[in-house]
């Protein structure tokens, strides 16, 4: 089961009820969340709420998706997965993750096509239910689509 | 342990329900189709049903089977077992992997050379490919782009109708001459035949109009100086219009489509919708030069803002060189010249392609 933390807007869908699920605070490297392509995108972030429970992996990765009429299409740029205990105590409660953007796609605001780049953040726990944070930002400047 | 709710409520693109229960549910739909074949296969093999339905009382100790029965009777089973297999397969491979694993095993499985990767312009992810439109070499300038005509596949479309259902009332036909010479007169089938004659007769003429229209006011080349095209950039175009009527009007322009494909049902739909037209030039009251054509050389500039190309499987935005023109005794007509524009340029040296980093 999935808890989702989606940080783009009032799109926040709330945790299934009678389950707790951690709180993921994450800060971009420049304060607008835009960035040029090719420029190195740096986030910080910190895990609060695990309430003792331990997670069994992290996985933290910078992807676009498409949004719109069509189906979604998705793109994983950069992605790192830590499965053991060993490796995801350097990354938990709190971590740094740098990537450099690729120079395409840009972020896109069509009439029905969207493209959007996000980092996600995805806690697994040891119970098998798993908690995933969505934060957009925005690669290059093409301004929004409107009709002729 | 919380059980699936069967009837849950999508929520844009997220599901609310367990992924694990959906993926359950999934993989004991291949596994019942897979098992299907096995039983379905052995059935046949071993012989279990060995009797002839001709004879019942008879017992069959050889069947008599040709090598082509064998694989008409082992298609049905071998297709379970491959959709079955297949789809077994495919769940045991992706789970409990989060869709960003997924995608980036996918990506890692395609740097490595195993999966046709997509194509794309190389540097730029997401770029579509620019090989097809830069193969043919121009009379002046670099490329000459090629024409994806939408005019085209409606006279292909026009031409496969007629040819199917003039086949059908041929079939028709001689049924109701072989009836009337056997001295029989079905009524029914004459009168089911009469209205299939006008739609047959309709589509040959839709056909024949489409053919006509296509052929008769000429070919449409451009030329262009450079490609693939980056935003802020001017480029030389050269527009070829060929045909001996008189033109009204021609215009040349820039358009930006976007092209979503989704499904709906059973059915897969695609929308396309042109976003923004740059006009780059008009020509009013053209008359070709008999035996030649009309011939123009402009300057397009893609905007500094524009959207570079893409796309991905199911998405498309895409740049194109369009033609228009109105002959004087013709209905307009529409000629399409796929481009493809290149994102911005890059602050420092661009990323490598997809970067997949997994500490196992």
């Amino acid at each position: 089961m999935n808890g989702v933390d989606a940080d783009h807007g009032d799109d926040h869908v709330p945790a299934v009820s009678g389950q707790l699920f951690p709180r993921i605070e994450l800060r971009f490297g420049h304060p607008g969340r835009g960035y040029e392509p090719g420029e190195w995108v740096t986030v910080e972030y910190g895990i609060e709420g695990l309430h003792g429970e331990r997670p069994r992996a992290l996985e933290r990765s910078a992807l676009w998706y498409t949004e719109g009429k069509g189906e979604e299409d998705l793109g994983v740029h950069a992605f790192e997965r830590f499965p053991t205990p060993e490796t995801i105590d350097r990354v938990v409660p709190e971590g740094t993750f740098a990537f450099r953007l690729p120079t395409s796609p840009l972020s896109y605001e069509g009439v029905i096509v969207k493209i959007r780049w996000c980092v996600r953040l995805r806690v697994f726990f040891e119970s098998g239910r798993d908690h995933v944070s969505e934060h957009v930002f925005t690669v290059g400047r093409v301004p929004p689509s409107v009709l002729p | 342990m919380r059980f699936p709710r069967f009837f849950t409520k999508k929520r844009g693109h997220r599901r609310t329900d367990s992924h694990a229960w959906g993926s359950f549910a999934e993989g004991l739909f291949y596994a019942l189709l897979f098992g299907a074949g096995i039983v379905f296969g052995l059935l046949l093999v071993t012989g279990a049903v060995t009797y002839a339905p001709a004879d019942p009382d008879s017992v069959v100790l050889q069947r008599g089977y040709e090598w082509w029965m064998w694989l008409l009777t082992l298609l049905i089973p071998v297709a379970l077992l491959a959709f079955g297999g297949s789809g077994l397969v495919r769940i045991v491979r992706t789970w409990g992997k989060s869709q960003e694993h997924r995608a980036a095993a996918l990506r890692a499985v395609i740097l490595d050379g195993l999966v046709g990767t997509p194509p794309a312009v190389s540097g730029h992810p997401g770029v579509p490919s620019c090989d097809n439109l830069e193969n043919s070499p121009g009379i002046v300038l670099k490329y000459r782009l090629p024409l994806e005509s939408p005019e085209n596949w409606t006279l292909v479309g026009f031409g496969l109708f007629a040819l199917l259902w003039n086949a059908v009332v041929v079939v028709l036909a001689v049924g109701v001459g072989a009836d009337l010479v056997g001295g029989t007169t079905d009524w029914f089938l004459i009168g089911l035949l009469v209205p299939f004659a006008a739609v047959g007769v309709g589509g040959v003429v839709l056909f024949v109009r489409s053919a006509v229209l296509s052929t008769s006011v000429g070919p449409t080349h451009v030329e262009i100086s450079d490609h693939p095209l980056v935003p802020g950039m001017s480029y030389d175009v050269r527009l070829g219009q060929g045909g001996a009527h008189l033109f009204r009007s021609i215009d040349l322009g820039l358009e930006l489509e976007e092209t979503a494909t989704f499904r709906q049902g059973t059915d897969t739909r695609t929308q396309r919708l042109v976003v923004r037209r740059v006009p780059v030039s008009r020509w009013q009251r053209v008359q070709p030069v008999p035996g030649g054509s009309f011939e123009a050389r402009v300057a397009v500039t893609i905007p500094n803002d524009a959207m570079h190309s893409f796309s991905s499987e199911n998405n498309a935005v895409q740049w194109r060189i369009v033609v228009r023109a109105l002959p004087d005794r013709w209905p307009e007509f529409t000629r399409v010249f796929p481009v493809v524009v290149l994102p911005v340029k890059a602050v420092g040296p661009a990323a490598s392609a997809e970067t997949v980093e997994s500490l196992e």
